[in-house]
């Protein structure tokens, strides 16, 4: 009973959960803060654990996060009536763009951003990092795009004996071109299918591996529905052209030449 | 009997970098309707280069090869192609099955490219496929069947479209004895129901079963025999 009276006159925070891991609290706890290390402090209940945001400018962060009531914190800092900053909640965008406004025409000393603004100036690294990404991946495709298509052309390259006894046995050059063809888009749009399958899974893996070792709940990887279009098309395109291009080698090779005759 | 096949004073010539190769230097030949005909000779005597010419493959360099009273020597590619589908059987040494179609869809190809319609596709498949003996392996691919069952779905799709003409280049060269001397019966068999039957062999046994044999050296036929004729 006097523990509960005690509890109900301490003041409450909230700390982080990488925090509350390292220093072993669990919420209902009291522990004491304090402006400085061994200092005298106040004695306080943990009374919440606050995950992460999925925030990628707080990745790299490695302070600790701990939410005071304001007048605490003031007389524990010794910092006295002042702020550095402040956040005002409106309702909808007019009404902020309004408190923007009145805030930076009658304030002198104070600046009034929208917390767009912000994250929009504070993600520009984020954004280079996703552009240089980009790059890296628009390379990666090209490249293997090159290799898949010379991969194709040399599977079909070895159909040649198929192809020759196609032709002896009187099948037509299109009815032999339309049949590699889509022989090529099938393997294609499988190989695609299997490709996104992989690309899913190994997201996944890369989520989870990241998300625990930065205790975050931001995604790494993902693998969008607009990828997903983007690979099969690109790979069904290939495919084809890959498949069209061999082919039409083939058919206008005598089918004796292709027998090795 | 009347000639199916005619080839008059044929020659093929196949240019190289210093001299031209001459294949078969004036080779005639006729080939009757519902004859079995063996081609032999030693490697390199011309033997491929004459069924090639009857089967409308290749063109002569001169002379004429007709096939049913058509110069197919004359025939543009689209319609020579059409005339092999139509009326040219080929078995060849390795089978040239496609690997990813079974048994029955393999002897379908050819008359689903002549437009037969399924039904008919289906049912001549299996009158084909029981013929040589293959009922039991409809769905199987070439590679769960043996090189002598393979020959035979080889043979069951040339005899699809109901070709006026079978010709067959070494179809014994790649199975063993005991494999061999079935598809021997089976050629047998097929003459014996009124195929015409042209073979390009080095196998004795082959060329012993046929009704006729033509024996070539350098590019020219030197001897036309009817064995115990």
């Amino acid at each position: 009973m006097v523990a509960l009276l005690l509890a109900l006159q301490l003041r409450t925070i909230t700390i982080d959960q990488r925090l509350a891991a390292d220093a072993h609290v669990r919420v209902g706890d009291t522990v004491v803060v304090s402006a400085t290390p061994g200092a005298g402090g106040d004695s306080v209940v943990l009374a919440a654990i606050i995950g992460r945001r999925a925030d990628p400018s707080e990745i790299a962060r490695s302070d600790y996060r701990v939410h005071l009531h304001l007048d605490q914190l003031q007389r524990l800092v010794g910092y006295g009536d002042r702020v550095d900053r402040f956040a005002i909640a409106t309702h909808g965008t007019p009404a902020a763009d309004s408190a923007v406004r009145m805030i930076n025409d009658a304030a002198f000393g104070f600046r009034a951003y929208r917390s767009r603004d912000i994250a929009v100036e504070t993600s520009a690294t984020f954004a280079v990092v996703s552009r240089f990404h980009r790059a890296i991946g628009v390379i990666t495709i090209v490249a293997s795009a090159v290799f898949l298509l010379c991969i194709l052309l040399l599977k079909v390259d070895e159909r040649r004996r198929d192809v020759a006894a196609l032709r002896l046995l009187g099948i037509s050059r299109r009815s032999v071109m339309l049949t590699v063809v889509l022989e090529a888009a099938f393997v294609s749009v499988i190989g695609s299918g299997v490709g996104v399958v992989m690309g899913w899974v190994t997201s996944l893996a890369v989520n989870w591996h990241y998300q625990a070792r930065y205790q975050t709940p931001l995604r790494f990887a993902l693998v969008t529905s607009d990828i997903v279009i983007f690979a099969v098309t690109l790979s069904l395109v290939l495919g084809i052209v890959a498949g069209a291009l061999a082919a039409r080698r083939l058919v206008r090779t005598h089918p004796l030449v292709l027998l090795g005759r | 009997m009347s000639a199916l096949v005619r080839a008059r004073d044929v020659r093929r010539d196949y240019p190289l970098e210093r001299e031209a190769v001459h294949a078969l230097r004036g080779v005639s030949l006729e080939v009757e309707k519902g004859e079995y005909l063996a081609i032999v000779g030693p490697s390199g005597c011309g033997k491929s280069s004459l069924l090639n010419l009857l089967g409308a493959i290749d063109a002569p360099t001169s002379g004429t090869i007709e096939i049913e009273g058509r110069n197919v020597g004359t025939l543009g590619d689209r319609e020579v192609t059409d005339f092999r589908l139509r009326h040219i059987g080929f078995v060849f040494q390795r089978f040239y099955l496609l690997p990813i179609l079974s048994a029955r869809e393999n002897v379908e190809l050819p008359m689903a490219e002549a437009g037969v319609s399924a039904a008919e596709r289906r049912e001549r498949s299996t009158e084909l496929l029981r013929y040589v003996d293959l009922a039991d392996r409809v769905k199987h691919r070439p590679a769960q069947l043996s090189g002598g069952e393979q020959q035979r779905v080889a043979i069951a799709r040339a005899l699809a479209n109901r070709p006026s003409l079978l010709l067959a280049d070494e179809p014994t060269g790649e199975l063993d004895a005991k494999t061999g001397q079935e598809i021997i019966s089976l050629f047998g068999r097929l003459h014996a129901d009124g195929t015409t039957v042209v073979v390009v062999t080095h196998d004795e046994n082959l060329a012993r079963a046929a009704r006729r044999v033509v024996h070539m050296r350098d590019g020219v036929i030197v001897q036309d025999e009817v064995p115990g004729g």
